[in-house]
């Protein structure tokens, strides 16, 4: 509903000037690799905003803001409390089909860009997306749990708000930079911008890149998830293999 | 993780392992959930390195004639048993979030436990010596209660006939101990041979050798079937390091006395314990934690 009454409020502004938006955007790799030595990438996504209609040029000021979202997964959060003088696991949520991996880019201070409203209706922020994926029925404890999953996620860089990523070129022309931290998850990523004017929405476009692992190191984790039988031997083998060779080198 | 710390913590346990002849599971699993690998996945490699750790022991015990394989036999096979309870516990904590807790208490225990045993054993023999009291090997002659149970078989290697109840049950409680430790179980399984079964000085540690092997190459193969948490290559870098820090280990042992080992692995054994003891009992830093529960298209 609120999206609705957003998306009515962009169609609006959009109707007075007679200009509407659209924006052409890439990223500057489709793929990226993941390699033994892989210790984090960092990728340039770049949009142009241009005039739908010929008679028109697209006139800003502009602002961009780019979401970048990683493979879903199923993550628990777990409290640990003091029992009897042990600190242990007492109680947890779980969020289903949680990003591993989520940026907010964005050319200038989210408030500035944006009008009240159309960053909760977007659901943009990390936050939102946790209370989103919460199992919880509590709203109170969806949002205490997925704050600290967000810090946590924060923490070990796979989340991360900057106001100050996306820079413009020329009035209209804007390049976003992202960073992949070295332990980044393995799959499909969405990168969906959102161009602003006058603090509301006026274009949006989705590019998508994978990241995948490549050459040994795919080897091997496909290995143990396809063949776990072959793998569990391979590593005995390998391991009675050491311990032999061992025995006969060192032996006088 | 860095290759070089991996190889250079595998060669300082091995090293340890190789000193005091012992797997070095109940060090290396500790020291790496210490330096941060998930505990699954330290539990779960360390099993391949304690196997390569303790091959190159069993395998010259054997040339030596120095393991009864009929009753390693009856080990491995309990064992066995032992080890997929293990490991279907070891997944059933992981899932209700309780696998941590249960390792460090587990720990705490077990290790707090021997190494007080084995701590009080060494200090009595040291001040015994010190007094000038020829101190004689105690030999295990006296028959126990344990010898009175049905099903007897007769190990003649051991030259014991026995009951295998206990031999059994010895086997299972081994196996589950050392699937949900990441251990090997040879500082346990020593001391049950030859207090509880009074298995002869000559083939014990070979035979414990062997069944260490043995078990730890199921569990390997069965955590690789059921939590996939086996790091093939952190246990490579594991295994290299340990077997050739066992080496020289093995060759500084003989600079030491037997009872002054003893009494350094008792110190090692209640450090390890005293550490889990602070973790569980000292604040965490942070009390809110995060886990992975499926990843969903992970490739």
């Amino acid at each position: 509903m609120k999206r609705l009454v957003a998306g009515l409020a962009a169609l609006g502004m959009m109707a007075t000037p007679a200009v509407a938006e659209k924006l052409a955007s890439t990223v500057s790799s489709a793929t990226v690799q993941i390699t033994s030595s892989f210790d984090g990438a960092v990728l340039s996504l770049f949009g142009s905003i241009e005039s739908s209609n010929p008679d028109t040029v697209a006139a800003g000021p502009y602002n961009v803001v780019v979401v970048v979202t990683g493979p879903l997964q199923d993550r628990v959060t777990r409290l640990k409390t003091n029992t009897w003088g042990i600190w242990t696991n007492t109680d947890q949520v779980t969020f289903k089909q949680f990003p591993s991996f989520y940026t907010v880019l964005a050319s200038g201070k989210l408030d500035s860009i944006a009008a009240p409203g159309v960053i909760e209706a977007e659901k943009l922020m990390p936050i939102e997306q946790a209370e989103a994926a919460s199992t919880d029925p509590n709203p109170f404890r969806a949002f205490e749990f997925g704050t600290e999953l967000v810090r946590l996620m924060t923490a070990q860089g796979h989340f991360a708000v900057q106001e100050n990523a996306v820079r413009f070129l020329t009035d209209t022309a804007y390049v976003a930079q992202v960073n992949l931290p070295s332990d980044v998850a393995n799959g499909p990523f969405l990168a969906h911008t959102y161009v602003f004017k006058d603090k509301q929405v006026v274009a949006e476009h989705s590019d998508g890149f994978t990241v995948r692992k490549t050459g040994f190191e795919n080897f091997v984790f496909v290995a143990s998830r396809q063949q776990p039988l072959l793998y569990g031997l391979v590593c005995v083998v390998l391991a009675l293999g050491t311990g032999w060779l061992a025995g006969v080198v060192f032996r006088r | 993780m860095n290759l070089f710390f991996l190889i250079g913590i595998g060669g300082a346990v091995g090293f340890l392992s190789g000193l005091f002849g012992v797997g070095g599971g109940f060090l290396l699993t500790p020291l790496l959930i210490f330096s941060g690998v998930p505990s699954p996945v330290a539990v779960a490699s360390v099993t391949g390195q304690v196997a390569a750790a303790s091959t190159s022991g069993a395998l010259s015990y054997y040339r030596r004639g120095g393991i009864d394989l009929h009753l390693a036999l009856y080990l491995i096979l309990a064992s066995t048993i032992g080890a997929m309870a293990g490991v279907a516990t070891f997944s059933l904590l992981r899932a209700i979030g309780q696998l941590d807790l249960f390792i460090s208490v587990s720990y705490l225990v077990l290790l707090g436990f021997v190494g007080t045993l084995m701590m009080i054993e060494a200090v009595r023999t040291l001040i015994r010596r010190r007094s000038g009291v020829v101190v004689r090997d105690k030999l295990p002659s006296q028959h126990s209660w344990m010898h009175g149970l049905p099903m007897r078989i007769r190990f003649k290697r051991s030259r014991l006939y026995i009951s295998v109840i206990p031999v059994l049950v010895i086997g299972v409680f081994i196996g589950w101990v050392g699937a949900l430790l990441g251990i090997g179980g040879g500082f346990i399984l020593v001391p049950a041979l030859v207090y509880l079964l009074r298995v002869p000085a000559n083939v014990v540690v070979g035979t414990s050798l062997l069944q260490v092997v043995a078990m730890m190459c199921v569990t390997t193969i069965l955590q690789a079937l059921t939590s996939q948490s086996v790091d093939i290559l952190l246990a490579f870098c594991l295994m290299i390091g340990g077997t050739v820090g066992a080496q020289f280990g093995a060759a500084a042992g003989k600079y030491l006395r037997g009872d002054q080992l003893r009494a350094l692995l008792a110190l090692l054994v209640l450090g390890v314990a005293v550490r889990f003891g602070v973790t569980l009992v000292l604040a965490p830093a942070n009390p809110f934690s995060m886990a992975v529960l499926t990843a969903a298209g992970a490739q």
